[in-house]
C-alpha cells in the first residue's frame, strides 16, 4: 500500500486537532460524498482520534491538557479511482510550531514530520494579530479626542510579531535545511471560517486583504509552493466549554440536533463549497 | 584520502553538505561518523495507528541580521543590489529600514512586491518601537550598537525589481562611519562601502531646523565623503542618495522653508565638490515614522527604495594591470594576511 504523509501545521490554537476529529468522524460516518474514503481500520489503536472525533460529535470544546505530547497518526484511505493509501498526520501542539517562530529551534522529532510531502497549515481566521502603529492609533485617539497615554516601554518579544510574518517564516524554514525538501503542495486553511465568511470574501481574497504580506510572499513564490487556500468552518460553530460551571453554547446545541453531523462541516474554496473535509486533502495527494 | 561514504549515524547531522559534525567534533573522533542511521522497525512501527515519539531539539536559522560572510552568499543567487546607509546617531537610519519593510506589512510598495526574507526576526525588533506593542507614546528607534556590520535582506520582484532582486541593507552605527573623517585609515574595515551600488547619506530633518545645530551638518558629510574618495572607496560607478530625513518635522516646522534650502545647498556642494568621483547623487525627503499622523507613515520610502533597485548604468573605467576581485566580499582578508601583501 502506498503510504502518502501530510503534516498539519499551525500556531497554538489555530484548528488541527479540530481538524482531525472533524476528519476522522467523517470518514468513519461515511454519510456524505466525500473524495477520500476510509478503505479499512488496519491494525493498532485510534484511540487519539475517537477521543478527538467523540468530542467533535458531542459539540465539547478539545481538552487541552489531553493534547500534550506529539502523536503520529494513520489513516487508510482510498480515492474516487480506487487507489489505497495510508495518510500518516503528525498530532503535534501548536506550541511545536511557536517554539519554531519564538526559540528558534524543533523538535527532532518534528523536525522529521516536516519533511512531509504534503504540508496542511491551518490559521485562525478571526484571531489574526495585525501589526499596529503607535502613529496610526494616536491619530485615531485624536480623532475621538481622547488623549494619547504612553505607559512604560516593554521590550520586544518574538509573540508580538504579527500572524502573517509569523506564518512566512515557518514557510520559509520549511523550504530551507535541514527541512527542505524541495517544492511541496501547500493547502492553507483558514480555520473556523464560520467567523470569517461574514465579510463576503473569498478565502484567497481574505488572506490577500488581512495578510498581506503573507500573500506577496505565495504570490512571488521565491520557495516554490504550490498553493490553494481553503476556508474551513471545521466545527459549524462554537462548542460547550470544558471547563465545569461555564455557560453551555447555543451553537452547540443547534449542531448537535443536526442529524448528519458531517453537515457542521463547510469547506469554501475558490471553485466549490462543500462539506468535504477531505477535499484539501485529496488536493494535497494529487 | 580514503574515499568513505559521508554519512552520519545522527539523523539531525548534516555533514554530508556542510562537512562539519553536528556535535564539532574532528570527523575521526565521532563516533556516529560514517555509519547508517538506525532505522526503526517498520513492522514494529504500523502496529500503532498512534504513536507517541520522543523527543530531543535541533536548533534553526536565527532571523537576526547577517553578517558580512553569509550576506556575501546571497549576492551569488539573484541580480543584487548592497546600499550602505550613512548616518549620524538618530538620524533615522533604523526608521528607515524598518520602514520600508514595514510598508510591506500592507501591501505592495508601488509596483514591488515582498518575496522571501531571511531577516525577519531582525527586522521585527527594528520595527518594535514603532508598533502599539512597545506601549510607547511615540514612535522610537533603537540606535545601531558599534560593532561589525551587519545586514538586513529583503527579496523582492515586480515593477523596476522586474522577475526579482536581492537587496541588502547595510547597519554600522553612524561613529563608525564618522571616524573616517579623523582617519581615513577608519575606512578599511568598511567592507559594505566597496561593495555597495547605492551609498545613502542621511541628513537629519531635525537637526537642520535648529538653529545651532545645522551649520556643521554639510563638513559632517564632506568630510565623510573626502575621506572615503582619499581611502579608494568611493567608485565612479557608485551613486549617492541624499536623503532628508523626518520630513513630516520640517514640513510643519515655522524654520521648515530654511532647513529645505540648507538640505538643497548640501547637495549642491557635494555634486561641485565630489564631481567625477562617483556617478552622480540623487535626493529624496522621508518620512518613515512620524511622530504624529500629520504625515503618512512611510512617506517618501516608495521613491527611494525604487531608485535602490535601478540597475545602475556601467560607467567605463581606466583599466589597470592590477587584478581584483569585482566583489568587496571577496577583497576581505585576515589582518595579517593584509599586511603581508602590503
Amino acid at each position: 500500500m502506498n503510504e502518502k504523509s501530510v503534516v498539519v501545521i499551525g500556531l497554538p490554537g489555530s484548528g488541527k486537532t479540530t481538524y482531525l476529529a472533524a476528519l476522522w468522524h467523517l470518514v468513519t460516518a461515511n454519510d456524505i460524498a466525500t473524495q477520500l474514503k476510509l478503505s479499512q481500520l488496519g491494525a493498532g489503536s485510534r484511540k487519539h482520534l475517537n477521543e478527538i472525533a467523540s468530542r467533535w460529535q458531542n459539540a465539547v470544546q478539545q481538552d487541552r491538557t489531553y493534547l500534550q505530547g506529539l502523536k503520529l497518526v494513520r489513516m487508510h484511505l482510498n480515492d474516487e479511482a480506487g487507489h489505497d493509501f495510508v495518510v500518516s498526520f503528525p498530532d503535534v501542539p501548536g506550541e511545536e510550531y511557536r517554539k519554531m517562530w519564538e526559540d528558534r529551534e524543533i523538535d527532532i522529532a518534528v523536525q522529521e514530520t516536516l519533511t512531509s510531502a504534503g504540508v496542511l497549515f491551518c490559521i485562525h481566521a478571526d484571531t489574526i494579530n495585525q501589526p499596529n502603529w503607535i502613529v496610526d492609533e494616536a491619530a485615531m485617539l485624536n480623532m475621538l479626542g481622547l488623549p494619547v497615554v504612553a505607559s512604560k516601554a516593554i521590550d520586544w518579544h518574538p509573540q508580538f510579531a504579527p500572524t502573517q510574518v509569523q506564518v512566512v517564516d515557518i514557510l520559509q524554514m520549511l523550504r530551507s535545511p535541514p527541512l527542505d525538501i524541495g517544492p511541496r503542495r501547500l493547502a492553507i486553511i483558514l480555520s473556523v471560517w464560520d467567523k470569517a465568511s461574514g465579510e463576503g470574501l473569498t478565502p484567497d481574497a481574505y488572506l490577500a486583504q488581512k495578510m498581506p504580506l503573507l500573500n506577496q510572499y505565495l504570490s512571488a513564490n521565491a520557495d516554490g509552493w504550490k498553493v490553494q487556500v481553503f476556508g474551513v468552518s471545521a466545527q459549524g460553530g462554537d462548542y460547550d466549554d470544558v471547563d465545569p460551571g461555564t455557560e453551555r453554547s447555543e451553537d452547540a446545541r443547534r449542531l448537535r440536533e443536526l442529524d448528519k453531523a458531517s453537515t457542521r462541516i463547510d469547506v469554501v474554496n475558490e471553485k466549490s463549497h462543500t462539506h468535504d473535509l477531505t477535499a484539501p486533502l485529496a488536493w494535497l495527494m494529487e | 584520502m580514503t574515499n568513505r561514504e559521508i554519512i552520519c549515524a545522527n539523523p539531525a547531522c548534516r555533514v554530508s553538505e556542510t562537512g562539519m559534525c553536528l556535535e564539532g567534533l574532528p570527523l575521526d573522533d565521532c563516533s556516529s561518523y560514517g555509519n547508517e542511521p538506525a532505522v526503526e522497525d517498520e513492522a514494529d512501527e504500523a502496529e500503532h495507528d498512534v504513536e507517541e515519539i520522543a523527543s530531543s531539539t535541533i536548533t534553526l536559522s536565527s532571523g537576526r541580521a547577517l553578517s558580512a560572510e553569509i550576506a556575501a552568499k546571497f549576492l551569488l543567487n539573484w541580480d543584487s543590489r548592497v546600499i550602505a546607509i550613512i548616518g549620524p546617531r538618530e538620524t533615522g537610519k533604523t526608521s528607515l529600514v524598518a520602514g520600508i519593510y514595514d510598508l510591506f506589512q500592507s501591501g505592495r510598495i508601488g509596483e514591488i512586491n515582498f518575496a522571501r526574507s531571511s531577516t525577519l526576526t531582525a527586522f521585527e525588533i527594528a520595527c518594535h518601537d514603532a508598533r502599539t506593542a512597545s506601549r510607547r507614546g511615540v514612535p522610537h528607534s533603537e540606535r545601531t550598537r558599534r560593532g561589525e556590520v551587519l545586514f538586513y535582506h529583503l527579496d523582492v520582484y515586480g515593477g523596476v525589481a522586474n522577475d526579482g532582486v536581492t537587496l541588502l541593507l547595510a547597519d554600522r552605527s553612524g561613529e563608525e562611519y564618522s571616524e573616517v573623517a579623523d582617519d581615513i585609515a577608519n575606512a578599511n574595515g568598511l567592507v559594505e562601502l566597496h561593495r555597495a551600488d547605492v551609498i545613502t547619506i542621511l541628513v537629519d530633518g531635525a537637526r537642520l531646523l535648529d538653529a545651532g545645530r545645522r551649520h556643521s551638518i554639510r563638513m559632517d558629510i564632506t568630510m565623510i565623503l573626502q575621506g572615503l574618495s582619499e581611502a579608494d572607496v568611493l567608485r565612479v560607478d557608485q551613486r549617492i542618495a541624499l536623503v532628508l530625513t523626518k520630513l513630516d518635522m520640517v514640513e510643519t516646522s515655522e524654520n521648515s522653508a530654511r532647513a529645505i534650502s540648507g538640505f538643497d545647498e548640501i547637495h549642491q556642494h557635494l555634486v561641485t565638490k565630489f564631481a567625477g568621483k562617483v556617478q552622480g547623487f540623487d535626493i529624496f525627503k522621508v518620512a518613515a515614522s512620524p511622530q504624529e499622523a500629520r504625515m503618512a507613515r512611510g512617506t517618501g520610502l516608495k521613491t527611494l527604495l525604487e531608485s535602490w533597485l535601478k540597475k545602475q548604468p556601467c560607467v567605463a573605467v581606466e583599466v589597470t594591470n592590477e587584478r581584483k576581485p569585482t566583489r568587496a566580499f571577496a577583497r576581505i582578508r585576515p589582518l595579517n594576511e593584509e599586511q603581508a601583501h602590503e
